[in-house]
């Protein structure tokens, strides 16, 4: 079973969990994926005239939440000595939102 | 002697490359390649031979029929694929490698098909040729077997050292030998005759500000960093090694298209994963 959902944006309760990240008309990321949705998050998106949005099923949403926070930690752990610098930011995001969309 | 001396002594004792790989290096850089003698060539070293017709038949190519002959992959897939494929293959049962606790042969080549994939997939976006690009991270540490098979004791003894200190491979290598697996890589591939832009890779691809300017070692200095942030090698405590900023910025790669990359490398890296079984 698939375990996303798509629903429009004025159904979406506080403290749903984004199965997906949010992008801006240039692609960067706005709210990424595993992000529990706050009322200010949801008034933002609001304003932003979003539609849409993919979340995780409810009833999933604490596995899928623990499973990005696992890969989270990991990818932190592999920039331990270069999560700061320059030259990384790019990657250390990219890489995160990927590992975390892909699950992988 | 210096130890620089006396390593590239000991490199010039190693093995030649094997002749098959050799073959297919010298036709990516002539202009006319007679394909029914290179594919008769490859189909003569069958532990090479059979490992390219496993890669071409695995899902990652989605063919509808079977692929037989090193002569129907040239046909289906293109002289590039099955070139990149058999010097894979080639310098995967070719090199010696070592053996101690510390060194995975299996971790290793993991990591160089990781890397061989991600700078592949940033043919695209940089708009060059793949096949340099995959050619180059696929040799990039070829200099860590030649340390494996000169020094076997005082390597493992590093990656030991590397464990303990929690820092990268070069640097305890450095901090041990007065010189690196890049120094060495860039000294065996000078012995093998390859073509200068690999040398060149391989010699700076932990230090690309040094090399050509927009030559190879950026592009497998960044793959480099790709590979380790995707897990690609398994290594539990990997790390991904310090990117230079300048390096990174003549890149220029938007998020876009860092993330179509991402996307290649892990494909590509799984189908050639089947070069290794």
């Amino acid at each position: 079973m698939d375990d996303t959902l798509t629903l429009p944006l004025a159904e979406v309760l506080p403290g749903t969990v984004l199965a997906a990240p949010v992008l801006d008309h240039s692609g960067a990321v706005l709210l990424p994926a595993g992000l529990s949705l706050t009322e200010v998050q949801l008034d933002g998106l609001r304003r932003r005239d979003v539609a849409t949005l993919l979340v995780v099923r409810p009833e999933d949403a604490e596995a899928r939440a623990r499973k990005q926070e696992r890969i989270r930690a990991r990818v932190m752990y592999l920039f331990r000595h270069t999560a700061d610098e320059a030259g990384s930011q790019a990657l250390l995001h990219a890489v995160l939102a990927f590992r975390q969309e892909t699950g992988q | 002697m210096t130890r620089l001396e006396e390593m590239v002594s000991h490199v010039h004792k190693l093995p030649a490359m094997p002749v098959v790989a050799m073959e297919v290096l010298q036709s990516m850089s002539g202009a006319d390649t007679d394909i029914d003698a290179l594919a008769k060539r490859i189909a003569q070293d069958q532990a090479i031979a059979a490992r390219v017709l496993r890669v071409a038949n695995s899902p990652f190519y989605g063919l509808q029929s079977r692929v037989g002959s090193i002569h129907d992959a040239i046909v289906v897939l293109g002289l590039s694929s099955v070139r990149s494929l058999v010097l894979a293959a080639a310098v995967i049962t070719g090199l010696p490698g070592g053996r101690c606790p510390e060194f995975s042969q299996s971790r290793f080549w993991r990591h160089v098909l990781g890397v061989a994939a991600a700078a592949r997939a940033l043919a695209r976006p940089l708009r060059r040729p793949p096949e340099p690009l995959f050619v180059a991270g696929l040799l990039h540490d070829i200099g860590r077997l030649a340390m494996m098979t000169i020094y076997p004791e005082e390597l493992c003894g590093v990656l030991a050292d590397a464990q303990t200190r929690d820092c990268t491979l070069v640097e305890a290598e450095f901090r041990h030998f007065g010189f690196d697996h890049s120094t060495v890589g860039a000294e065996l591939a000078r012995r093998w005759n390859f073509p200068a832009e690999i040398i060149d890779a391989l010699a700076w691809h932990h230090d690309p500000a040094r090399g050509v300017p927009g030559g190879l070692a950026g592009i497998v200095h960044y793959a480099d960093a790709i590979a380790h942030a995707l897990d690609l090698d398994g290594a539990e405590t990997g790390q991904v090694p310090r990117l230079d900023a300048q390096t990174v910025d003549a890149l220029d790669l938007g998020w876009e298209a860092l993330n179509g990359v991402l996307t290649e490398t892990r494909a590509g890296f799984d189908s050639f994963e089947t070069l290794l079984g």
